[in-house]
């Protein structure tokens, strides 16, 4: 059962789009930022399999430039 | 010798006691120096002062854990009052039925904290500078009743009431001697249902006005 | 066992969010993360959230509205301004709600045999077109006359200068922000030669004193306070609330002073004696950057009609500066300013300590007063003496009422002596305007003609035939509206209102047209702190409403003016600031282009490649600066401030035997201005339904006057009855009433005095001598 968090860099005025995709997702809890492009994302899968297809899911987001993972967990 | 040493000193005396005296009759006669009365100290509006009386400890709720054992709820918020605004009544053992008017109460109940006895943090009271808490509080001896009571539902304000989506609630209740927000909706003694997110944000009624003012109501206004 | 898992998790997940934002804020140093609102808000829903600036106060926040279904559903403070940064005020979150009530003006309404008869828009407007064409034909262009405001958006206050100054030729142009900044204005004019606040909102994040001349921020500028408290609460950033009556601001200061009414003068004057005698001038920066000028005293108060006045200002010395301060030595102002010698050296100390740095604030307390300029001024000698001006967390702010003051009242210049740049009676000015509209430079007169106060008497003698009062409700806010109301239901003159509401303006008009509220049409506004913000139309108006700056456009067209007014319909906001823009060209105004503004939550100007100049006149940030020096006061032809020796005089009228009470009014947090929009907003009417006279406990013991009780307020012009407020919402010094003036049932204006400042022209409402009687 991974925890993960994510730093997302997005494209200058694709927040609004950004954010409204980040919600459709299941399994994820987005904090975005007051002033700057960075969303934070902390996602909360049951199995591997799901979290690594949110992970996929995530790539294909329009404007996003840029996703770096900041800390994993896997709380059993 | 010595007569000539006496009438000088007598002269000294008198000549000093002449000087100090129209010293003090010029000074007299000096125009008086008289400030307009100024009203000092701070002014007070009870109804406006409460909202920023626990601003202090804002930032200290603000970073709070929020997800910590021994809250409150709105359920166990309404158990030891008989309606919202009614005085609660004390849950617990007393430490001196005899005191009055003295700080004993407000030993813990100023500013809260946990309790280990009772696994509970203790409600910060909204109205710290009324001493005399048990005019109002009484303690619960009892758990029977002398007649069997009609328990009507006395109305509780409700939750979750924003005018519009998103927007911040009004406040559904009086406020009087409950002026002072934070005391009740933030910190660990706070119900969780009415807890708020910002405590920091200390002037509470810049976006959350009441709804029950107590006006002339003109109704919905109209030209 | 379930319920450990489930906090085990939250609990790891809460330490992986903080892992990233800790994370985040390695990489970008001071970022913030909105917690707050989204968290109450549907995820996913179908909204929309379109940008823009709030409706009401000068603050400018920026708001971003929800639209579903092409309906405004929800309000939020946009996160990404920097203004407010996701929050708002109660008026702000609820404030498009307005447009939903019912009485909402949504057809032309024009007066035939008395009664109102619903008229298609472009007959309406044929009317308006033709009614004054045909008074210009009879009587002459200076009969015809403009009132606009300063919630009209840059491109209506643009379309309006440029119909009446460039097209009509006639400077009878005037707007409600003559009775609330116009002070302000003169106070720049005269001390900087440059109008508008040199500091921004940011220096709320480095002063380490908050110190507010005459002002309620805590209701009148929520916003701001709330940065103010946020910095006290971290920092110790500390509010000195100087006024004259305790607020709910007062309440969260660190220490609240109060003085009599018009002693703010005399106090300003006795902080500069305080900073001089004891060595506190910075030398260096006087000397540098510094002049010293005195101007006419014994100047009068306007009460009377077609009064004039023309300051003359004459060059002096230190010296002379310093001998005239000798009659404000805190002893002797403390005589009569009821403010302790002590509070006055408070003051001072506050001022003149080079370690601390401290921004004053202000609003109507000090630019609605008689004196209104010279306060300004004091204020400015104040900061100017101490050098503590144009830098991060130093310097004096003037704020404002209204959502578009500085934007079009003040940049635009829908004043009678302004034009977009400069002023009518400066030539190259005049040319300037004239190459830019494409008229024949003879087309702009060079004499101003009346002010608001000056006009509405016009109106009264006859002189103004036509008027066209758009987006404000004079009826309401003039001073002694008890004059101003049979004067416009005299035959003699024509009144249009364009408005969204009906208002006891309205109420007196021949044609009423429609106006889409703000979201219902594009436009620009500029706030207090010189920034210009753009939304586009978010929904569309009911019924015929129509843009404000379109009316005039197509009145203009009826009136055979069309040639000079070539923009499209969809496209006009776009189009008029362009041209507009042509104006300000240069380091010392540049606004920035359409495209940054529609993407940004506002920008400052000066914008100078590609960047906001947040402190002018200081070198370091404004690239105007062209002298080599440290600061460089452009405003004026050697680069020099003005320090202005201004004295004390008396209130125009002050209480005696028969009338004892000082009469000050003002706003209440629920209700904006004239509350024509903020009444029709259930939560903010039921917060406060009607208004009030608060009054001092011991004087209403004297009256025997209860809370809640009625009272009649009765000066030598007029009376209003109002429920007493007593320890309510704010409490007056002894021998002081205060009523807000937002209500229409309950008209305080009537009783209020029509003297005004002779140099800024702004009326004072808050002082006139009245007398109380229990009903």
């Amino acid at each position: 059962m991974p925890i993960k968090s994510y730093i997302l860099h997005f494209e200058e005025g694709k927040q609004e789009i950004l954010l409204k995709e980040l919600h459709k997702l299941e399994n994820c809890e987005v904090i975005p930022s007051q002033n700057h492009d960075v969303v934070v994302l902390v996602t909360d899968t049951a199995t591997e399999e799901i979290d690594h297809n949110l992970y996929n899911q995530l790539l294909e987001i329009q404007g996003l430039k840029h996703l770096s993972l900041v800390s994993g967990f896997d709380a059993k | 010798m010595r007569r000539f040493f006496l009438i000088g000193t007598f002269v000294l005396l008198a000549l000093a006691s002449i000087f100090i005296w129209s010293k003090s009759y010029y000074a007299e006669k000096e125009e008086a120096y008289v400030y307009l009365p100024v009203e000092t100290g701070k002014f007070l509006i009870p109804s406006e002062m409460g909202v920023f009386e626990r601003a202090g400890f804002a930032n200290d709720y603000a970073t709070m854990d929020k997800n910590f054992k021994g809250g409150r709820s709105l359920e166990t918020y309404y158990e030891n009052r008989a309606f919202h605004g009614a005085p609660p009544s004390i849950p617990h053992p007393v430490v001196d039925e005899l005191n009055m008017g003295d700080k004993n109460c407000l030993k813990c109940h100023q500013n809260g904290g946990f309790v280990p006895k009772f696994k509970a943090y203790t409600p910060v009271v909204p109205h710290p500078e009324m001493v005399n808490c048990r005019q109002c509080h009484v303690t619960q001896n009892t758990t029977g009743v002398f007649k069997e009571f009609n328990s009507s539902d006395f109305p509780k304000p409700s939750i979750g009431n924003a005018a519009f989506m998103g927007s911040p609630p009004i406040i559904p209740h009086q406020i009087q001697m409950h002026e002072n927000c934070l005391a009740c909706h933030a910190g660990p003694s706070a119900p969780k249902e009415i807890r708020i997110t910002h405590p920091e944000r200390s002037n509470c009624r810049q976006c959350h006005v009441v709804n029950n003012k107590e006006m002339t109501d003109i109704g919905v206004f109209t030209r | 066992m379930i319920q450990k898992n489930i906090d085990r998790r939250s609990f790891i997940k809460k330490m992986a969010a903080a892992a990233a934002m800790t994370a985040a804020a390695a990489m970008f140093p001071g970022i913030i993360f909105a917690t707050e609102q989204l968290e109450n808000l549907p995820k996913g829903g179908n909204l929309d959230w379109k940008k823009g600036p709030c409706r009401f106060c000068g603050v400018g926040c920026g708001i971003q509205v929800g639209v579903e279904n092409g309906k405004a559903v929800a309000v939020k403070g946009d996160p990404n301004s920097e203004v407010n940064k996701g929050l708002l005020c109660v008026k702000g979150y609820h404030q498009t709600m307005c447009i939903q009530a019912k009485d909402r003006l949504t057809h032309a309404l024009v007066k035939k045999n008395g009664s109102y008869v619903k008229t298609p828009i472009n007959e309406a407007l044929d009317i308006v077109a033709k009614k004054m064409k045909q008074t210009i034909e009879k009587h002459g262009k200076d009969s015809v006359a403009m009132y606009t405001s300063g919630q009209s958006t840059i491109p209506e206050g643009y379309v309006a200068s440029k119909l009446m100054k460039g097209a009509i030729g006639t400077n009878n142009l005037d707007c409600n922000a003559r009775l609330c900044m116009a002070s302000a204005v003169t106070g720049f004019l005269t001390t900087f030669g440059a109008d508008e606040p040199m500091g921004c909102y940011e220096d709320i994040d480095h002063a380490d004193y908050f110190i507010t001349w005459g002002n309620n921020m805590a209701e009148m500028h929520p916003v701001l306070f709330s940065r103010m408290l946020e910095q006290k609460n971290k920092r110790g950033a500390k509010i000195i609330d100087f006024a004259t009556r305790t607020t709910r601001s007062s309440m969260a200061s660190n220490k609240s002073i109060l003085f009599e009414p018009q002693t703010d003068l005399a106090v300003a004057n006795a902080i500069c004696y305080e900073i001089i005698n004891n060595g506190w001038v910075n030398k260096s920066f006087v000397e540098k950057y510094c002049n010293f000028s005195k101007g006419k005293t014994k100047i009068g108060y306007g009460v009377e009609d077609k009064f004039k006045f023309k300051d003359e200002s004459q060059k002096i010395d230190f010296e002379a500066y310093k001998i005239f301060l000798k009659d404000y030595s805190p002893e002797k102002v403390a005589k009569y300013s009821k403010v302790s010698v002590k509070d006055i050296k408070y003051l001072a100390a506050i001022y003149g300590d080079p370690n601390k740095k401290v921004v004053s604030y202000w609003c109507m307390g000090m630019n609605q007063h008689t004196r209104g300029t010279w306060i300004n001024n004091l204020v400015y000698n104040i900061h100017l003496l101490t050098g503590k001006i144009s830098m991060p967390g130093n310097g004096p702010f003037s704020l404002t009422g209204q959502p578009s003051a500085c934007g079009t009242a003040r940049e635009v210049g829908t004043f009678t002596h302004k034009l977009p740049k400069g002023v009518v009676t400066e030539e190259k000015d005049r040319k300037l305007a004239a190459k830019i509209w494409k008229v024949p430079y003879e087309n702009i007169p060079a004499k101003p003609t009346y002010h608001a106060t000056e006009m509405f008497r016009a109106v009264d003698r006859g002189e103004i035939k036509f008027i066209w009062i758009q987006a404000t409700n004079p009826l309401v806010s003039l001073p002694k509206t008890g004059r101003y109301r049979p004067a416009m239901e005299k035959k003699s003159c024509f009144v249009v209102v364009s408005d969204v509401f009906p208002t006891p303006t309205s109420d007196v008009a021949d044609v009423i047209l429609p106006a889409c509220w703000h979201i219902e049409k594009g436009g620009l506004y500029g706030n207090s702190e010189r920034r210009t913000q753009h939304w586009n139309k978010m929904v569309e108006g009911p019924g015929d409403t129509m843009p404000d700056a379109w009316m005039f456009i197509e009145v203009a067209k009826r009136m055979g003016y069309g040639k000079l007014f070539p923009y499209s319909k969809e496209n006009h906001v776009e189009e008029i600031y362009n041209e507009y823009r042509q104006f300000h060209e240069g380091a010392k105004h540049g606004m920035a282009p359409i495209e940054v503004l529609k993407k940004e939550s506002g920008v400052i100007w000066p914008y100078v490649k590609g960047k906001s100049t947040q402190w002018r006149f200081n070198a370091k940030y404004d690239p105007a600066c062209n002298n080599g020096k440290d600061f460089h006061f452009y405003g004026k032809p050697d680069g020099k401030a003005v320090i202005w020796q201004r004295p004390f005089e008396p209130a125009a009228e002050s209480p005696d035997q028969e009338y004892p009470f000082w009469l000050n009014t003002g706003r209440v947090i629920e209700h904006w201005h004239t509350g024509s929009m903020t009444r029709r907003i259930p939560v903010l009417h039921k917060a406060m339904p009607h208004s009030y006279i608060e009054l001092h406990p011991e004087d209403a013991k004297k009256y025997g006057i209860r809370n809640g009780e009625k009272v009649k307020v009765i000066s030598r012009r007029g009376s209003c009855t109002l429920p007493a407020s007593i320890n309510e919402r704010g409490l007056p010094t002894k021998g002081q009433v205060f009523v807000p003036f937002f209500d229409e049932n309950m008209l305080i204006n009537d009783v209020t005095l029509d003297a005004f400042c002779p140099i800024s022209k702004e009326p004072d409402y808050k002082k006139c001598a009245v007398k109380i009687e229990k009903v």
